[in-house]
């Protein structure tokens, strides 16, 4: 059992009162530590691109399908980061592309927080059917990732809709563990046991007790799974296995691939941006998802 | 001191200005070379009929060992090769072949009339060369007639043998074939013996190959002793290669974007000039909107060919004729003329009645708006945007060609089911291409047209017109030139009239190479640089 799931086993050791402590996390623990700094830096990083996508109207010079220059100019004052291929604005590609990006991201981590979580809390909660759901998550787990994202995506079909569907088909089955982890700690509380004890139906046990447990540990999951799926729609989309006509940030880098900037000196103004924003956003993303766990995660909080 | 040393340095100089001359002359004449080395893509196999593996520039690698009957000149026209000539009959179903005698096989045998019977004989019976096997159709037999001449007997008179056949079909040596079975699993030890002007010396699997010059070759020996073909796994390893002056020429044509930066390096040569590749729309005219003449004449008047090629190949390609042909084909009827018009097309759709009632900018027929799906092969950064910008275009009259990006496969088995016509299609419209060989031989526009899938194999829009069926019939069995000729013209006035699909533009070949090792290259229209010919001294070439 330790080996399956190896939170478990440590957390098991805590008293009842440090696992009181994860269900109401009291935000005057909050002080100003480096964690915080990191949270801050990671806050206003994505800040600054949810604003770039919401925005992106009113920030981009040029609407960015149209081609409002020559092919393949080099930055000027009218194109600070030049055209593409065909004469589009880079910058107001990439402008746009942050808010296909951060859909992208935040929509696939929304699929696969709300399947980890649901698989992860019936899982911990029927032991008989989790036993059968947590071999389902093995085989996901253990399937490898990238060559079967290739190929899912090569077989259903070019579309935003793909994308974040194949992403969150195929990365739900960490977060279910960890989520499962933390409910077979919470069935054998007490108060569990009193309520099961007094008629509650199992349903209102989920719904009053355990789901509202195991939200804040989904949040902190919720983070790192945009984290890694704008990180998996770039690499979908530069390989060309995105939606080729949505502006994102990997297709402004597979378009700049296929016409050569690799090649050239236009990787400056063309590969290296896009590839900016995309660490920019990853990072922030991490730097958050850090701050949240040493705040959700009893484990860290323990050591602190 | 100077006045004493300038009568000697004017005579060295002299001397000098002189010995330079001479090299120049020499070289102009066509020294030879001792090491070229050229970049493709892939693998070729053991580079036998039956091992090697792309059209371009597998075959083209193929005929440095081997000869054929007809060689293509630089115009694209076939001229007797080990063949001095043909006779056909009146009835068109008989052709006498004379053939030289001066000719012999790399291991000293000489060539003969029963070698070529022996060929197109094997070639039959064994089909698994698919090339070969299908040009060698029209034929029903083959007998040795004289010394040196063979007399085909045809199934019907074949406008195109000289093409299709004689200039295609690779002689293979009797002495060496007769004895194998198995073809595509013999072993011949590394040595293809043929008679073409290169004799394959080495070969690497995944690396290179290494042919040396067959100094007894017929036509004249080869320019370049030593040729080595270096196999890259991609383009961007290929390009790299040749900037780095690893390779001296590459034979896969260079993207648009790379032309200008290649022909700012010292020293490089780009060769450029029409290729007869396509690209065009495709869309099935058994559905609305397509059944509607007015709207395919809409969708011609409003694409910007010119704005495609200056904006997506960056200059580097033709503007289509709306008839098919090239206009840089011997075959091209100028009386053609393609016009890019979006008024007249907005005020054809009005006076067809397909106007937008509903104000939302996409027009109506019959109720229902002009709004089709316009499917691409997603892995063809070219095509795709074509497919954006053709999109940008027909929504400035009104209709909405929505892009759709599939896999090639997909893509494949909507436009043209199981490779397949008579299996029908399934899509509205698409961005389509043929390969140079479909134009190369101006009678297969008669595949493109002809209402009955036998003739019209590569109907892929269901296009369904009398008179193109007449003389697309006529086509196929018509054997005077002059005649043909005629077809043909009126054959493109009907296809840029009725529009079975909208040609687009034809992409260029720009081929790079460095002039300082090897300037022999010669630009065969529609075909490239890269053929036999280019290796021979001018004086070979038909």
């Amino acid at each position: 059992m330790s080996a399956t799931v190896p939170p478990l086993s440590q957390s098991q050791q805590h008293t009842a009162g440090s696992i009181r402590l994860l269900a109401r996390p009291s935000l005057r623990r909050f002080r100003l530590t480096t964690s915080n700094v990191t949270a801050v830096i990671g806050t206003l990083l994505i800040a600054g691109l949810v604003l770039t996508a919401i925005f992106a109207d009113v920030l981009s010079p040029y609407p960015p399908a149209e081609r409002v220059g020559r092919p393949f100019a080099r930055p000027s004052a009218e194109h600070l980061l030049g055209t593409n291929d065909i004469g589009q604005d880079i910058l107001s590609e990439l402008i746009y592309g942050t808010r296909i990006s951060l859909t992208v991201g935040v929509t696939a981590a929304l699929v696969t927080i709300t399947i980890g979580t649901a698989v992860g809390v019936l899982a911990g909660y029927y032991r008989r059917l989790g036993s059968i759901l947590m071999r389902l998550a093995d085989i996901v787990l253990v399937l490898p990732f990238l060559p079967l994202l290739i190929m899912l995506a090569a077989y259903l079909g070019r579309s935003l809709w793909n994308t974040v569907i194949i992403i969150g088909l195929l990365s739900w089955a960490g977060t279910a563990r960890i989520i499962r982890s933390q409910v077979l700690t919470i069935v054998n509380q007490d108060y569990i046991l009193a309520a099961q004890g007094i008629g509650a139906t199992h349903r209102h046990i989920l719904y009053h007790h355990i789901l509202p447990q195991v939200l804040l540990l989904a949040t902190g999951q919720f983070v790192q799974a945009t984290n890694a799926a704008i990180l998996l729609e770039a690499a979908l989309s530069f390989l060309g296995l995105g939606d080729p006509i949505q502006k994102s940030w990997g297709t402004v880098l597979y378009w700049a691939q296929v016409r050569g900037a690799f090649l050239t000196p236009a990787w400056l103004w063309w590969v290296l941006p896009p590839g900016l924003l995309i660490a920019l956003a990853s990072l922030g993303f991490a730097l958050i998802g850090f701050a949240l766990e040493q705040v959700i995660n009893p484990r860290l909080r323990h050591n602190r | 001191m100077l006045r004493k040393a300038t009568p000697r340095i004017l005579a060295v100089s002299l001397v000098l200005a002189l010995t330079l001359l001479l090299v120049a002359t020499a070289a102009a004449q066509g020294a030879p070379v001792e090491r070229l080395r050229i970049g493709i893509l892939g693998d070729e196999s053991t580079l036998t009929p039956y091992t090697y593996v792309t059209g371009y520039p597998g075959w083209n690698l193929l005929l440095l060992q081997y000869d054929t009957l007809y060689q293509l000149d630089l115009d694209g026209v076939p001229q007797p090769w080990l063949a001095t000539g043909a006779t056909v009959s009146e009835d068109g179903l008989t052709v006498t072949i004379d053939l030289r005698t001066d000719v012999t096989w790399h291991d000293g045998e000489p060539f003969t009339a029963a070698d070529v019977k022996f060929t197109y004989d094997y070639f039959r019976a064994h089909p698994e060369a698919g090339r070969f096997a299908r040009d060698l159709r029209p034929l029903s037999a083959i007998e040795v007639t004289g010394d040196a001449q063979v007399t085909l007997t045809l199934t019907a008179p074949s406008p195109s043998l000289a093409l299709g056949t004689l200039a295609d079909v690779p002689i293979l040596p009797e002495h060496i074939w007769a004895a194998v079975e198995t073809p595509a699993e013999h072993d011949f030890g590394g040595v293809n013996i043929g008679t073409g002007p290169y004799k394959l010396a080495e070969y690497q699997a995944g690396q290179f190959y290494r042919f040396v010059a067959n100094e007894a070759y017929f036509a004249g020996a080869p320019l370049v002793k030593e040729l080595v073909v270096v196999q890259f796994a991609d383009d961007a390893g290929s390009l790299a290669a040749f900037r780095a002056g690893e390779v001296d020429m590459l034979v896969r044509s260079v993207a648009p974007e790379q032309i200008e930066l290649l022909k700012a390096q010292e020293g490089v040569t780009i060769a450029q000039g029409p290729l007869f590749t396509t690209q065009m729309l495709n869309y099935d005219i058994g559905r609305t909107p397509f059944n509607r003449l007015e709207v395919r004449k809409a969708i011609s008047l409003a694409v910007n060919r010119q704005d495609l090629v200056d904006t997506i190949y960056l200059g580097a390609a033709t503007v289509g004729s709306a008839g098919w042909i090239h206009p840089a084909s011997p075959y091209f009827n100028p009386e053609v003329v393609t016009v890019y018009d979006p008024e007249a097309a907005r005020s054809l759709l009005d006076e067809a009645g397909i106007v937008d009632s509903d104000g939302d900018g996409i027009r109506e027929l019959d109720g229902e708006p002009l709004t089709f799906e316009l499917l691409v092969n997603g892995g063809d950064s070219l095509r795709l945007r074509i497919a954006e910008l053709v999109h940008e275009m027909l929504l400035q009259v009104g209709m909405d060609a929505q892009v759709a990006a599939v896999e090639q496969g997909t893509w494949e088995e909507a436009v043209w089911p199981g490779f397949d016509v008579t299996q029908g299609r399934n899509y509205d419209m698409a961005v389509w291409g043929w390969s140079a060989s479909v134009q190369a031989d101006p009678i297969r526009i008669s595949q493109l047209v002809h209402s009955d899938p036998a003739l019209g194999s590569l109907n892929l829009t269901g296009f369904v017109n009398e008179r193109a069926d007449e003389l697309s019939a006529q086509l196929n069995s018509e054997t005077d030139p002059a005649v043909r000729e005629q077809l043909l013209d009126e054959l493109q006035l009907i296809i840029a009239d009725q529009l079975p699909f909208v040609l687009l533009l034809y992409p260029d070949g720009a081929y790079a190479y460095r002039a300082s090792v090897y300037d022999g290259w010669a630009f065969m229209n529609g075909q490239g640089i890269f053929h036999k010919l280019s290796l021979l001294p001018e004086t070979a070439r038909p």
